[in-house]
């Protein structure tokens, strides 16, 4: 309860790991961490959303948050100048990278923990394994690779920079996380990690489904799985549409 | 104000996207054009997926021509028999088209064959166009100059089948707009758009239709060819993002209305000229994509076929 000492501007957070600790009294963990919602919903006015990453740590130590989307192929091509004109001339293919992927730490990463550990685990753009596919040549993987994280991060989907995670009091922790609005849809995860003297204490995986909600998943559903009624129902909609504007029109 | 699209499956300003309908649906109005060589390029620079963008500007091509075609038929500009006639060359067209196109992919490079054609076609008819216009409407400031025939007869028009287009004012074989119609029907499929500025200068020039007529009859077999083609990419890629649509389709159907006035108020060759002029200028806009170093020369996957 000594928690109670910290109320401040994140209450509701506090009362939230207070109570998790709580029940851990008897068997102390070094590491406590919730997020603040397991789903994010992307309805009509989808903007893009953040989210808080929270938790408590016991004694000393840094802590490294990686978020990563679902996994899944990604294909990088080159343009190459042939008679003046730019052609897509070689690809390569990316084994499965994350779709979505941000880390968060207390420090530079690179005072956290060793080269190899923060590797292991794939903390830190750097570190992340970004593989080509099997078959594909191997020749100039490093400049794709590169060109496949600049084109990730200009999308808004990845982010080399790290974001702050701040202690408060020398045992909660909290950071906040944000999802684009072309976020793709699917399972993610959210792994905390607790590290003292460069050694890896504690960690703590929280799974997070980012998804379609209301009409613009019915909306996806729909168009996927009765495909011949909603191109019709498509075509339907313009042409009344397009009648009803020179109707009004006319009256005008 | 962002709006989620769910097929593009991305957020984008609802503001910006019902004005772009509004823009392209005054030149589809004014020109008699679907607008889908202005649509597919603007919708893919504001970051939606090309494949996305092709389908959904096909669906909104349907709702502005239907308003059109509305606004045009009310003052007797539509002639259907040779609507119905160019339709029926389309249909053979296009599938040949798809054949092609088909064909080409699987030959590779399919993005540039497409891009190189839209170079070709666009700026060599919207220069056709317009030193057309501008030498008719210099004739006509010089009213000394001999009177210009009604049109000229070709080959085309002395064919077999000949049939009367009262509207049109022709009295000319069927086969000769059915061929046009097949040609374009090609085009269309290739390029993924509705043809309508290759159906407007070739019902002008080749077939010798009045201006006036040429807008109402080309929007009004525009629907049709877009319409299948809606469809097709619905059950084929799923990618016909109706919320997009929609959008696009209110701005669209205002702008396709106040369009149509706006032609009405122009002279036949300053339409000519004017479209010219933006076919011309989409063409070098495209040209010059194909021959610019790219920011990146790496691309991420967002696959990027069918147009530009």
């Amino acid at each position: 309860m000594r928690l109670r000492r910290f109320a401040g501007a994140a209450a509701a957070v506090f009362v939230a790991v207070g109570a998790a600790s709580g029940a851990m009294a008897q068997a102390p963990t070094p590491l406590v961490a919730d997020i603040s919602s397991r789903e994010i919903a992307i309805s009509t006015g989808f903007a893009g959303a953040e989210l808080l990453l929270f938790g408590a740590i016991e004694g000393r130590g840094d802590v490294a948050i990686v978020v990563r989307g679902p996994r899944g192929p990604a294909i990088v091509r080159k343009k190459e100048r042939i008679a003046g004109i730019w052609l897509n001339s070689e690809s390569r293919s990316f084994a499965n990278p994350p779709v979505y992927y941000r880390t968060a730490s207390t420090r530079p990463l690179a005072r956290i923990a060793p080269h190899a550990v923060l590797e292991r685990y794939e903390i830190g753009v750097p570190n992340l394994r970004v593989a080509l596919a099997t078959g594909e040549h191997q020749e100039g993987a490093a400049d794709f690779r590169e060109a496949f994280l600049r084109n990730k991060v200009s999308a808004g989907l990845y982010d080399r920079d790290v974001t702050p995670v701040t202690i408060i009091g020398g045992r909660l922790f909290r950071a906040t996380v944000w999802f684009p609005p072309n976020v793709p849809v699917g399972l993610y995860q959210v792994e905390m990690y607790l590290f003292r003297d460069g050694r890896l204490v504690s960690r703590r995986i929280t799974p997070l489904v980012v998804r379609k909600v209301g009409i613009e998943a019915q909306i996806f559903e729909y168009a996927h799985q009765e495909s011949m009624s909603y191109g019709l129902i498509a075509i339907g909609i313009s042409l009344m549409a397009g009648w009803l504007g020179a109707l009004i029109f006319r009256r005008a | 104000m962002q709006i989620y699209l769910p097929i593009a499956e991305m957020s984008a300003n609802a503001l910006l996207l019902l004005g772009l309908g509004g823009i392209v649906g005054f030149l589809s109005g004014m020109f008699g054009v679907g607008g889908g060589f202005l649509m597919t390029p603007f919708l893919i620079f504001t970051g939606i997926p090309p494949a996305v963008a092709v389908a959904t500007g096909a669906n909104q091509v349907v709702a502005s021509s239907v308003s059109g075609v509305l606004a045009h038929w009310r003052r007797g500009n539509v002639d259907f028999k040779m609507g119905l006639v160019l339709l029926a060359g389309g249909v053979v067209g296009s599938s040949i088209g798809v054949f092609v196109f088909t064909l080409m992919r699987e030959l590779g490079q399919v993005d540039v064959l497409v891009s190189v054609s839209y170079v070709l076609f666009l700026g060599v008819i919207g220069m056709l166009m317009m030193f057309e216009s501008l030498r008719s409407w210099l004739r006509s400031r010089n009213p000394s100059a001999p009177r210009q025939r009604l049109h000229v007869h070709l080959w085309i028009h002395r064919l077999p089948l000949k049939m009367r287009f009262r509207r049109s004012k022709l009295y000319i074989s069927a086969l000769a707009p059915a061929l046009i119609g097949m040609f374009v029907g090609v085009i269309s499929a290739v390029m993924g758009v509705g043809g309508g500025f290759v159906m407007v200068p070739a019902m002008i020039y080749l077939l010798g239709m009045p201006t006036a007529v040429v807008i109402g009859t080309s929007l009004f077999q525009i629907i049709f060819v877009m319409a299948n083609v809606t469809f097709l990419q619905a059950i084929s890629n799923q990618s016909v993002d109706v919320v997009l649509a929609l959008l696009l389709v209110v701005g669209a159907v205002v702008g396709a209305q106040l369009g149509t006035v706006a032609g009405t108020r122009l002279r036949g060759e300053q339409v000519r000229a004017l479209l010219g002029l933006l076919v011309l200028a989409v063409g070098v806009r495209v040209g010059y994509d194909l021959v610019a170093a790219p920011p990146d020369l790496f691309t991420l996957d967002p696959h990027v076929s069918g147009v530009l």
